[in-house]
């Protein structure tokens, strides 16, 4: 890493630098995001909090950590590089539409963790700009986790020919499973993943950017789709996945899973009857 | 009568046992059997392997738990087209589920399967009072608002108070404790005999954890690496300062404590076990359940002193017949007592039909690796923690040596076996 990196004592809560995210940026000028990495080392797992974690997400209480748990560890340094005066773009405003991340090997919850992100790829959207917040987890020098959530920046400005979001290929399926979301799962989800995002809890702050209740948070979705799989996973390996649609909540889903011939998963989580999607992913 | 085929102990798992309310405070009964299970088909390579059936069950369950062990089969590394079973004989419970499979491969219904057990002292299920419970179902059944709230007014103050579960006889009222209290003074158990069993179960369990005897009976789980209950540095002394909570003699320090825990088993059929690579520890030789008339004034844990008359009869065996006793130590006072019975002429005489008592036993063969009051006891995970332990120690001493293993268990229960090395 050549760029510059500042190095914060610990993992900041997303909490307060969300408010201050949430505060558009005056910065008139064309479209910047910061440059530098932010890292925290030393990072140790909070036993307790990824135990609510996991029975948020329906994940079996093991000593191996979801990979998902990894990326909400990471989701604090994704607000804090989007919340400064670097960034004319902030993260309350963007919408995760993809996100991709590679489980190197299992990871131990007693293992102590160096934590990165930094932003990449800012690139021009027919409808604003897409950027990819590019996460890193390190145990002693040895790349365990990586992960990549693209945003879509509403509004934001990048020069240049726009480009698509790659969306993983889709067919109506019956689902294997329904699930029934509570209304108050954005609550839940927000107490462990610290993601304090109002449009997640509140019905006014879902209605002002649109919603009609609240939607529940992407990476839950995510994570109860994963921890559906838990136990037919390996020990290593990616899984993309597109958020195709916000979910209302309460609401009921429909979700399926199939092995693919190369060994991996094909993975969704859809409406009830199983017509459209809200997640889909690929495991391999 | 010899057994159509042998059903071997291929070898155990267990999580590291916690005081309740510790590490696995946040651990459900399924998360913990799941890890055991996890524990034991990575140590034998049994990933995505299909087998013929995993029986195991807790003590204390949720209602939402009713079919937990095949819940945590799915949870589990093995395929999931595993079959499973619930099986509950309260602490008898993991040594029944490893009768049940071992039975199963003799009669050649299974070539390889687990028997095991798991409790959440911590995750215990707390219930609403029988009065809410009843209005409640009352006005779910009530057909117009009217009558349904008829029903819910029914509900006083006093029913809202939530209800924990209890060890304790329902047609006694006694808890478990209190019935062994009046056990030891019936049959004259000393605070001091208590607590040397109690330091020597701790000097046992620390030894064997010294010298690496655990390091393929137990994985990790939750950042946990060894019995949390275990105090390597207790002694007679040290026990003898606690107050008596159950009658004048018996103490925290020689009573188990409230665990929690898993335990599993893999046994096979010896040939299966050979063809598939597997090691074979001891064969499962025989099995015994029996119970007491507690309600009627019997010692409430001491039918496995009945069971075992049983068992040595029909396998025309003596009691001194052992290389190894693993009596599970509910009390310290349940095992003296116990020991006392089987040298009792006249309970020997009266109780069991004996002519002669069943005799003493080498006491330096009886839990020589720690026991329950060490170990902690997570109800139904003991019975499967003791016959791994079991079948590995008289693996070590060699073909043909044979090994008692006794639980006993609430409701006046008792479940025993006998296993020999191969």
């Amino acid at each position: 890493m050549d760029a510059e990196v500042e190095l914060l004592p610990a993992l900041p809560p997303p909490g307060p630098l969300l408010a201050k995210a949430l505060v558009p940026s005056l910065d008139r000028g064309p479209t910047r995001v910061p440059t530098r990495t932010v890292l925290v080392t030393g990072v140790a797992q909070d036993r307790a909090r990824l135990a609510d974690y996991d029975r948020v997400c329906g994940f079996a209480l093991r000593d191996r950590v979801p990979p998902t748990w990894l990326h909400v560890l990471t989701f604090g340094l994704h607000v804090h590089l989007l919340s400064g005066a670097g960034s004319t773009i902030r993260l309350a405003g963007a919408v995760h539409v993809t996100n991709r991340m590679r489980l190197h090997r299992p990871v131990d919850a007693g293992e102590i963790l160096d934590v990165s992100v930094r932003v990449e790829n800012l690139r021009p959207h027919k409808r604003g700009a897409l950027l990819d917040m590019v996460g890193e987890v390190r145990v002693a020098d040895e790349l365990v986790w990586d992960g990549v959530s693209t945003y879509l920046a509403a509004g934001a400005k990048v020069p240049g020919t726009p480009e698509a979001v790659p969306r993983e290929e889709f067919v109506p399926t019956p689902p294997i499973a329904i699930w029934r979301l509570p209304g108050n799962l954005g609550r839940d989800y927000r107490r462990v993943s610290e993601d304090p995002n109002p449009i997640h809890t509140s019905r006014i702050a879902a209605r002002a950017v649109g919603f009609a209740r609240p939607i529940a948070h992407g990476m839950w979705t995510h994570a109860r789709l994963l921890a559906a799989l838990d136990s037919r996973l390996p020990g290593a390996y990616v899984v993309e996945a597109s958020f195709a649609r916000p979910l209302l909540l309460p609401a009921t889903v429909g979700a399926w899973w199939r092995p693919e011939p190369d060994g991996g998963w094909r993975a969704a989580v859809t409406t009830a009857d199983g017509a459209k999607p809200y997640l889909v992913t690929r495991v391999s | 009568m010899p057994l159509p085929r042998s059903a071997v102990v291929v070898g155990g798992n267990r999580t590291p046992f916690a005081k309740a309310g510790g590490a696995y405070a946040a651990a459900s009964n399924l998360d913990l059997l799941t890890a055991a299970l996890d524990g034991l088909v990575a140590r034998f390579g049994l990933a995505g392997r299909e087998l013929d059936e995993v029986a195991a069950g807790a003590v204390l369950k949720h209602t939402r738990d009713f079919n937990l062990t095949r819940e945590a089969v799915l949870s589990s590394a093995l395929a999931p087209t595993t079959p499973a079973v619930d099986l509950q004989q309260a602490c008898g419970t993991g040594l029944e589920a490893v009768v049940y499979i071992a039975n199963k491969i003799a009669l050649g219904q299974a070539e390889v399967g687990i028997g095991g057990g798991v409790d959440s002292a911590s995750d215990a299920p707390i219930a609403v009072s029988e009065g809410l419970r009843r209005a409640l179902l009352a006005a779910n059944r009530a057909k117009t608002l009217p009558r349904r709230l008829q029903a819910l007014a029914g509900i006083r103050p006093s029913h809202l108070a939530p209800v924990a579960p209890q060890v304790v006889e329902p047609r006694t009222g006694l808890s478990m404790g209190e019935h062994q209290a009046r056990t030891g003074a019936a049959w004259g158990i000393s605070r001091a005999a208590q607590d040397e069993l109690a330091a020597v179960s701790h000097h046992n369990l620390a030894a064997a954890w010294s010298s690496g005897f655990f390091d393929d009976l137990v994985t990790p789980y939750l950042g946990v690496a060894r019995d949390t209950i275990l105090r390597p540095d207790t002694s007679v002394e040290k026990l003898a300062a606690l107050k008596p909570v159950f009658g004048d003699t018996m103490t925290a320090g020689n009573s188990t404590a409230l665990t929690d825990g898993a335990a599993a088993v893999l046994l096979a059929e010896q040939g299966w076990a050979e063809a598939n690579g597997l090691p074979a520890l001891a064969r499962v030789v025989d099995a015994q359940v029996a119970a007491v008339d507690h309600p009627g004034g019997d010692d409430l844990l001491l039918a496995p002193a009945h069971a075992v008359a049983r068992l040595l009869a029909r396998q025309g065996m003596a009691l001194g017949d052992f290389e190894l006793y693993e009596l599970h130590e509910a009390f310290a006072s349940t095992v003296l007592a116990t020991l006392k019975a089987w040298e009792s002429a006249e309970f020997c005489s009266t109780r069991l039909g004996l002519s002669t008592p069943l005799g003493p036993i080498d006491t330096d063969r009886l839990n020589i690796t720690g026991s329950s009051l060490a170990t902690g006891h997570p109800f139904a995970a003991t019975g499967a923690r003791i016959v791994a332990t079991a079948a590995k120690l008289l693996h070590e001493r060699g073909g043909g040596a044979r090994g008692l293993v006794s639980v006993c268990a609430a409701g006046g229960q008792g479940v025993v076996a006998i296993l020999e090395a191969v």
